[in-house]
């Protein structure tokens, strides 16, 4: 049986650790990413990803967006969650342009985080789910 | 008897008549085989009787916010779909419950038909030709 796969990228040590311990409760097979340019190398690794969800503001201002825009090129496509405590026009203009499926504000709701991405990755193909893994 | 086999299909939602009316023309002239609601039930009924490639809703239909939820509904539906919504401005709020939704590009309520239909006309096609390159770059 297969286990979703999720790159979580944060600079915020307690947000990473916090999350990280969320998402394997829930079933979640995690690797974490402290910087978008970690993110971003992680990516190109042969190992498929399921999910791929990252802060905005890291080693600069938006540089999320980047680690969005490079998850979309990846095919199959991640699902891509944008979790930000700065939200603008701006990068949420650029978000809704990369298509990313979820754009999330700090303080997180982590409940709706968590349905949100168990109902994106349920309608996956080969993702441990499907399987009866996560329920 | 128009063959409309070919054909784009697009479905507008819109509490309007008049604005209903606006876009049917444009669209059916733009060669989109049309299908219009006015409300949430005869949207629901379209659904399941009508493909969909790109449907445009009116982010307000009986309340305040609910073509948001009927935008996502679609979403689920038709997901290579392109999805517009007409919404009063683009806050970040608004923004968010685009993309939380599924949809594609949101525009002014207040922007003449004529403007939106163009600026989805261009927008899809792009929409397209990217998904296309991206298919194309991953095969080679």
């Amino acid at each position: 049986m297969g286990k979703a796969y999720i790159l979580l990228a944060d600079d915020e040590p307690n947000v990473l650790l916090t999350l990280k311990l969320v998402l394997e409760s829930d079933g979640y097979e995690v690797v974490t990413a402290d910087s978008a340019a970690t993110a971003i190398a992680l990516m190109n690794q042969p190992r498929r990803f399921d999910a791929i969800l990252t802060d905005l503001n890291m080693e600069k201002e938006d540089i999320g967006l980047d680690v969005a825009r490079e998850a979309a090129k990846l095919l199959p496509r991640p699902a891509i969650f944008i979790i930000t405590g700065f939200a603008s026009i701006e990068n949420a203009r650029a978000a809704l342009k990369i298509q990313v499926e979820h754009f999330a504000t700090k303080p997180i709701d982590l409940n709706d985080l968590m349905l949100t991405l168990n109902r994106l990755l349920h309608g996956r193909p080969s993702v441990g789910i499907q399987e009866g893994l996560i329920t | 008897m128009r063959n409309t086999a070919w054909q784009k299909q697009v479905l507008i939602v819109h509490p309007d008549l008049r604005i209903l009316s606006s876009y049917q023309s444009l669209l059916s002239g733009n060669n989109f085989s049309v299908v219009v609601a006015r409300d949430i039930p005869t949207t629901l009924l379209a659904i399941t009787q009508h493909h969909c490639d790109l449907a445009i809703i009116s982010s307000s239909i009986a309340e305040a916010g609910d073509g948001w939820t009927v935008a996502a509904v679609i979403k689920m539906a038709f997901p290579r779909s392109f999805i517009a919504v007409l919404a009063p401005g683009q806050d970040v709020l608004t923004l968010q419950a685009a993309i939380n939704h599924g949809v594609q590009e949101i525009y002014d309520s207040e922007d003449s038909p004529d403007e939106v239909v163009k600026a989805i006309l261009s927008s899809s096609t792009r929409n397209e030709a990217a998904a296309d390159q991206t298919r194309v770059s991953h095969l080679q």
